[in-house]
């Protein structure tokens, strides 16, 4: 018997009030289990959008999504429990020290005692913020909050990470940790779904990707596929400004 | 149960760390409650306790005018002034003092006054031993007159006040002057001189009771009237750092992160509830020790708690958790800190208002009374005078205990239901 996708979207649609447009105009995806999917798109395509529904954040107007073949409608907290999220927004208290922020986000989780310290512990060594677990949010340098938000996401280990833009604003090196952790993750069997703006990093790092616009999927598969059938594409980059056109999307 | 635990904790660190919201909550409350009650103290004291200057111009120079400043001056919460940088007082100079607001009043004993009042006795002694034909022989118009001159800033209420003693004052050295211009005049009608009158006193005896129980160790003062009102205005001081703190959380993104994570909404406000409702008891509990304990060194009365320590307790719980579940309630509504804070503030100043934390809701005219009703502050208010001026237990207070119950349960469920709709649509 096939293992369920990690995540099935039928033609989801999403009109925001007061607006005439749909965010999302019919958006299908299926995102089979341990992969790592790169959802790009210019701004105002529909990239936090897709992921805000799939994350239970925002309701859509129509269409149906599964997360591991569950409903939101029906197993809201059977998939808090297995999915894991990332903001763009660095959402920790910032009168807080990493370590308290992840105990309260882990204790959440139902994780507690030995076993949510030694969690704690092991992340922030992971991520290279140990000696600086107990020093307030508000007192840490961009890079090191990300990886803090990071940590916040994965503490409870996923089955499903979402990303939503994890490594904007921050150092190469931060950059780097990232990456690099998240395709450990990955080899762990963990679902990456991954929103960027930075091509050359989701080329690096997705197994599959989907190329949103106006609300629609306009291409999807796996990277290096969708570069050689392009002729004259020689990178993602060139794939994303050939389809979605260079003029400037503001919104 | 883990949860919950997780986010009280997480919340009383954010709680302790903020050292300008604890400020708020606990040091200006302690401060506000002491200031207003010793602002506020001397219109509940006794108006011989306070020490009035007045300037005071005797034209009259004679018994009234005299009798009028002895008597002042004997009473002893006048003190007055009858010349200035060492010159007389006169009528315009006196009205020109008292215009600029160097004092707030003057007494100016007309000319003539003991003369006309002299003149009253013989008159009223004429027309009951010669009836009608007394009208043909004495000119009655000349008045006794005393002239108050007023600061146009003075309050209406003492001006009232200072009139009425001074009315009540005067009327007796009237009546004074009255039975001895009564005994010199029958004693030229009678053929023996009858003995001096004199006033025999007030018949009518004045005795006050407060119409409360037994418990006598309650007295209304400016302390049992203004702890209780100062302490509910100081509670409902908590929306600034609620509010602030649910703001926080949806501008930073981390109220998105809170509702990927496991657990309701419910759950996550109720740890924030906890929190502030246990802040809400901790001031009061302190301000009733300050109150207790501290009042007297600055003059004032001790703060009575009476037996009913039980529903004091429950009417500080019911009011913490009305201002907990109206700041939850703004702080979903508002958009920003900034709309937060002050439609926070200007609101709760607005219950405060007409719920009679400054001017008692009975002094308000009839609109402003038909509107105290819906201020939570007035339900407390009134709850709390209950027990701390009546005497009043736990049946006493259930109505007020039981409205601001609701009033916290509808605006927790109206905060849920913006809440929810605003996220997810």
């Amino acid at each position: 018997m096939p293992l369920n996708p990690a995540i099935e979207i039928r033609d989801l649609i999403k009109m925001y009030r007061g607006t005439d447009e749909p965010a999302l105009n019919g958006v299908s995806l299926v995102v089979p289990e341990g992969e790592i999917f790169g959802l790009l798109g210019p701004n105002g395509a529909g990239k936090t959008t897709t992921i805000n529904i799939l994350c239970g954040i925002l309701s859509a107007t129509s269409g149906s999504v599964k997360v591991s073949g569950w409903e939101y409608t029906h197993n809201t907290e059977q998939i808090k429990h297995i999915i894991g999220v990332v903001p763009q927004d660095i959402a920790l208290y910032p009168a807080l020290s990493a370590r308290e922020n992840l105990y309260f986000i882990g204790g959440m989780y139902g994780l507690k005692g030995k076993q949510l310290k030694e969690r704690v512990n092991q992340c922030l060594a992971m991520f290279g913020l140990e000696e600086f677990g107990n020093r307030l949010i508000r007192n840490y340098s961009g890079g090191m909050k990300r990886r803090v938000n990071l940590i916040a996401g994965i503490i409870h280990q996923p089955r499903i990470l979402f990303l939503d833009e994890p490594t904007v604003g921050i150092d190469v090196q931060s950059r780097m940790v990232i990456i690099e952790y998240l395709k450990k993750l990955n080899e762990a069997g963990t679902t990456i779904i991954y929103t960027s703006h930075y091509m050359e990093e989701a080329e690096l790092l997705c197994s599959l990707i989907a190329i949103i616009d106006r609300g629609k999927i306009i291409t999807e598969g796996k990277p290096s596929v969708m570069i050689s059938n392009k002729p004259g594409c020689r990178n993602l980059e060139s794939i994303f400004l050939h389809l979605t056109g260079r003029k400037l999307r503001d919104y | 149960m883990n949860r919950l635990f997780a986010s009280i904790k997480k919340e009383f660190l954010i709680l302790i760390r903020d050292w300008a919201g604890l400020g708020l909550v606990f040091l200006t409350p302690v401060v506000l409650v002491l200031v207003m009650t010793l602002i506020q103290d001397a219109s509940f004291r006794k108006l011989d306790e306070t020490k009035i200057t007045l300037l005071y111009l005797d034209k009259d120079q004679d018994t009234l005018g005299i009798q009028v400043k002895q008597g002042l001056e004997k009473a002893g919460f006048f003190e007055l002034i009858t010349s200035l940088k060492d010159q007389d007082l006169n009528e315009k100079s006196l009205f020109n003092e008292v215009k600029k607001g160097n004092y707030q009043m003057g007494v100016v004993i007309s000319k003539g006054s003991t003369e006309a009042i002299w003149a009253r006795g013989q008159q009223l002694v004429r027309q009951i031993l010669l009836g009608a034909d007394a009208q043909a022989v004495e000119d009655t118009s000349r008045k006794a007159k005393i002239i108050i001159y007023f600061d146009p800033a003075i309050k209406m209420s003492f001006k009232v006040t200072i009139r009425n003693t001074l009315e009540n004052f005067t009327s007796k050295i009237e009546a004074g002057i009255l039975f001895k211009a009564l005994s010199s005049e029958l004693a030229q009608y009678l053929p023996e001189p009858p003995a001096t009158l004199s006033d025999p006193g007030g018949g009518i005896i004045y005795e006050e009771i407060y119409a409360s129980d037994e418990y006598t160790e309650i007295i209304p003062n400016s302390v049992q009237h203004n702890v209780p009102a100062w302490t509910i205005f100081a509670m409902f001081f908590i929306i600034i750092p609620l509010t602030g703190n649910l703001i926080m959380e949806r501008e930073s993104g981390i109220a998105t992160r809170l509702r990927v994570m496991p657990g309701s909404q419910l759950q996550a406000l109720g740890a924030k509830i906890t929190v502030y409702v246990m802040v809400g008891l901790i001031q009061f509990i302190l301000l009733v020790i300050f109150c207790k304990l501290v009042f007297p060194f600055f003059q004032l009365p001790s703060l009575v708690l009476g037996p009913e320590k039980l529903a004091l307790l429950l009417m500080a719980l019911a009011t913490t958790l009305a201002a907990t579940g109206f700041s939850v309630l703004v702080g979903t509504v508002a958009r920003t800190q900034d709309q937060a804070a002050t439609f926070g503030m200007v609101s709760v100043i607005i219950f405060a208002a007409i719920g009679g934390i400054w001017v008692p809701v009975f002094m308000m005219t009839k609109l402003m009374q038909t509107a105290s009703i819906i201020s939570p502050l007035n339900w407390s208010l009134d709850g709390f005078y209950e027990i701390l001026l009546r005497g009043g237990g736990i049946r006493e207070i259930a109505g007020n205990f039981m409205a601001l119950i609701a009033f916290f349960a509808i605006n927790l469920t109206a905060a849920i239901w913006v809440g929810r709709k605003r996220v997810r649509q």
